[in-house]
């Protein structure tokens, strides 16, 4: 059984007496350093979505590296930053009793989620003790539509996303001269593709193209080919697809090999459309792919140095990592503006007010009356040669998109 | 006879209570899992354990209270006490259905297990699909504390009614082992043939075994809808929960009073201690429990409460050479 947490040991009274005894015989250090501010940061570190976990912890540790080194937060005396990782361990209890921990440990709030069922039950888990939780990219609607005080977003949700991604799909085939007419829509059955295929039945024949045929698989699928076999007799000019990493990865290659050569594959949160390490395990299947993603401000030089970090950790970026990088930046500033660490007055400061977007292409962060960052846009990459560029929109794009990509 | 006594049980029950009034935090969040586990594991208990029918699908039943929990409050805005007593009875109802079907053509062993799993895989699907169920987007209910919602500010009360239907469990697994039907089922599984030479309608027995592990494990899944407030079909059908009951059943000892209690709390709190061996390396704990848990299954192939008893029999012995 495990141990009372309060009982003492005749261990961990020697070992207290000992840090007493530092502690009084260095009284000046002791002043020198305000008590640090705890940050919680909520990743699937194990589990299914271990790799994206990572990604963000690299992010989010860059962060309070900078911070510190920059002096902490300086309206509280130069207190330093402490990240204190919480293991989702990709799976919604486990996301709640992650939270748990945290808040036992002591934290000023949580930041992350990754997956929508994840950060459901965690905000919930942490709005029992109203602690300030900031979700990153999951990207149901729902999270912040429960009127929890305690609930942030700082990426785009479902809605949103959508809302951009045929904007910039018509802008797209109208700059090209319209050669897309009919379109095909291959989803993963779960939450996230089977609501984007929904919206975009609805969506997209207004705006003129036609949905040929709607084709969802379940996740994991272990082979496309009748899929795509399907996708060749049907022959669309476009292919919309939604699934995670593997299958996003298997379909592609699986058109390769058929010889399918649609106008264009324009993806929407894609699973490996926008991941480097699809681009460099597979070149040639990549080349081309469209994206509508989280994505970071290609031009900011942290960009570039974040990536180098995770490249020389042997390691593919991915938007992960930005992401939690800026949300440590945007908790630095609401501790900075709340003046304090205590938990009510730093819900007050990210309602309130409006912060610096870290190197996310969102402009100023403002969140609005539900909690969700009324700023916050995704941004269209194209993967060209080896690289992927941002293409939409004009302020951030670093290529011209290449359209159609086929003939 | 080593059966638990009923007085035995009553204690365990109450110092479980006291423990519960003791706990915050990440440790009461902690146990209302385990009480969750353990009532789905001694739900399987009663058709795995004692009648010998292994099913890989609990899920069906698990998901059917579940979303019986959910649907019923937010589409319907039924009582959350009212949701959780249809939403038992639903997963009796789903048991006799599956039972009628798999025990009418005589399933057993692999095939039943196959059945099961093909059900529960078959519900998981149809949720995900149907907009009635939420779809793939699930359910999420509404957080809002007091006694009519069966939600609580202070969670130790939830515990507590946890707890509560982990006591009915016992009480039903105790009643088992004194009862003649617990003698039928106990037949069953031993000889089924020789028990339907002897008299024993197998049929009506098998059928009132699923219902009973259904609505036990239907109530796991009312609890779990109404703990965490957000289920989809992945969360109430997938098999995670059928693996966590079969396993929490056979770790803590498959066909007795208190196997599944224990296994739920000695498997989630090994889970558990183990976190904090991962350092570094992600998934480190994982691998840990996993040894941990091979070792046991090892050293106690009857599950943990044998070994407590072959441990319990040895001390005094060496009392007595002492």
């Amino acid at each position: 059984m495990r141990r009372h947490p309060k009982s003492l040991s005749r261990r961990t009274v020697l070992k207290s007496g000992v840090a007493l005894t530092s502690m009084l015989a260095a009284p000046g250090l002791l002043r020198a350093e305000p008590a640090p501010v705890k940050v919680g940061l909520l990743q699937p570190i194990s589990g299914a979505f271990a790799l994206d976990g990572d990604l963000a912890k690299i992010g989010a540790e860059f962060a309070v590296k900078e911070i510190n080194e920059a002096g902490g937060i300086k309206a509280l005396g130069g207190a330093k930053l402490e990240l204190i990782v919480g293991d989702s361990r990709s799976n919604a209890e486990a996301g709640a009793q992650a939270t748990e921990e945290l808040q036992s440990a002591g934290v000023a709030a949580v930041l992350g989620g990754f997956a929508s069922g994840i950060a459901l039950t965690a905000t919930q888990t942490a709005s029992r003790y109203d602690l300030p939780f900031v979700v990153d990219c999951a990207v149901a609607d729902t999270i912040t539509e429960r009127g929890l005080k305690n609930t942030f977003r700082f990426n785009p949700n479902f809605s949103m996303a959508t809302a951009v991604a045929l904007k910039n799909l018509v802008k797209l085939n109208d700059d090209a001269g319209k050669p897309i007419k009919t379109v095909a829509i291959v989803h993963e059955d779960g939450l996230f593709g089977s609501g984007l295929a929904k919206i975009m039945q609805e969506k997209l024949p207004p705006l003129g193209f036609q949905i040929v045929e709607t084709i969802a698989h379940p996740t994991p699928a272990r082979d496309m080919t009748n899929v795509v076999l399907r996708l060749r007799a049907l022959n669309p000019d476009l292919i919309v697809p939604s699934h995670y990493f593997n299958e996003f990865v298997l379909m592609a290659r699986t058109l390769q090999q058929q010889r399918v050569r649609p106008k264009g594959i324009y993806a929407v949160f894609g699973g490996a459309a926008s991941s480097y390490r699809f681009v460099n395990e597979f070149p040639e299947a990549a080349q081309g792919v469209m994206d509508c993603n989280h994505w970071g401000d290609p031009k900011s030089p942290i960009t570039a140095k974040l990536r180098e970090t995770v490249t020389a950790a042997g390691k593919f970026y991915a938007y992960n990592t930005p992401i939690n990088y800026s949300l440590v930046k945007v908790f630095a500033q609401a501790v900075e503006k709340a003046g304090s660490a205590d938990r009510a007055k730093i819900i007050e400061a990210l309602a309130a007010n409006e912060f610096d977007s870290g190197i996310m292409p969102y402009g100023k962060t403002k969140f609005d009356a539900k909690g969700q960052n009324a700023s916050a846009l995704p941004l269209n990459t194209q993967v060209q040669g080896k690289d992927i560029k941002v293409i939409y929109p004009a302020e951030y794009a670093e290529a011209k998109p290449v359209f159609p990509i086929n003939g | 006879m080593t059966r638990p006594r009923l007085a035995t049980l009553a204690i365990i029950v109450v110092a479980l209570g006291v423990i519960a009034f003791a706990l915050s935090g990440a440790l009461l969040n902690l146990m209302i899992f385990m009480m969750i586990i353990a009532l789905a594991a001694q739900g399987w208990n009663i058709l795995g354990g004692y009648a010998g029918l292994s099913s890989f699908g609990h899920a069906a039943f698990f998901g059917a209270g579940a979303y019986a929990m959910a649907v019923l409050q937010t589409r319907f805005g039924v009582n959350a006490w009212v949701a959780l007593v249809i939403g038992i009875a639903l997963g009796a109802l789903v048991g006799a259905f599956i039972g009628f079907l798999s025990f009418r053509s005589g399933l057993k062993g692999s095939y039943f297990a196959l059945i099961t799993l093909a059900f529960a895989e078959v519900a998981r699907i149809v949720a995900n699909s149907t907009n009635f169920t939420g779809g793939a987007a699930g359910i999420l209910l509404k957080l809002q504390n007091g006694l009519p919602y069966l939600q609580f500010a202070d969670r130790r009360y939830f515990l507590l009614i946890a707890l509560g239907f982990v006591a009915i469990g016992l009480v039903v697994s105790w009643w088992l082992e004194h009862s003649r039907f617990g003698a039928y089922l106990v037949a069953l599984r031993e000889n089924e043939q020789a028990a339907q030479a002897l008299g024993v309608d197998v049929f009506a027995v098998k059928m009132k075994a699923i219902a009973i592990s259904g609505a036990l494990t239907a109530a796991a899944g009312c609890l779990y809808a109404q703990n965490y407030l957000f289920i989809d079909a992945n969360v109430a059908f997938g098999s995670w929960i059928s693996i966590e009951a079969l396993f929490a059943a056979i770790v803590g000892g498959s066909g007795t009073v208190l196997g599944p209690l224990i296994g739920a709390i000695v498997l989630l709190g090994l889970g558990e201690l183990t976190k904090g061996l991962s350092h570094g390396i992600p998934g480190m704990d994982l691998m840990v429990f996993g040894v941990i848990l091979v070792l046991s299954v090892a050293f106690s192939p009857n599950g943990l409460v044998m070994l407590m008893k072959s441990l319990g029999l040895r001390a005094p012995a060496k009392e007595r050479e002492a």
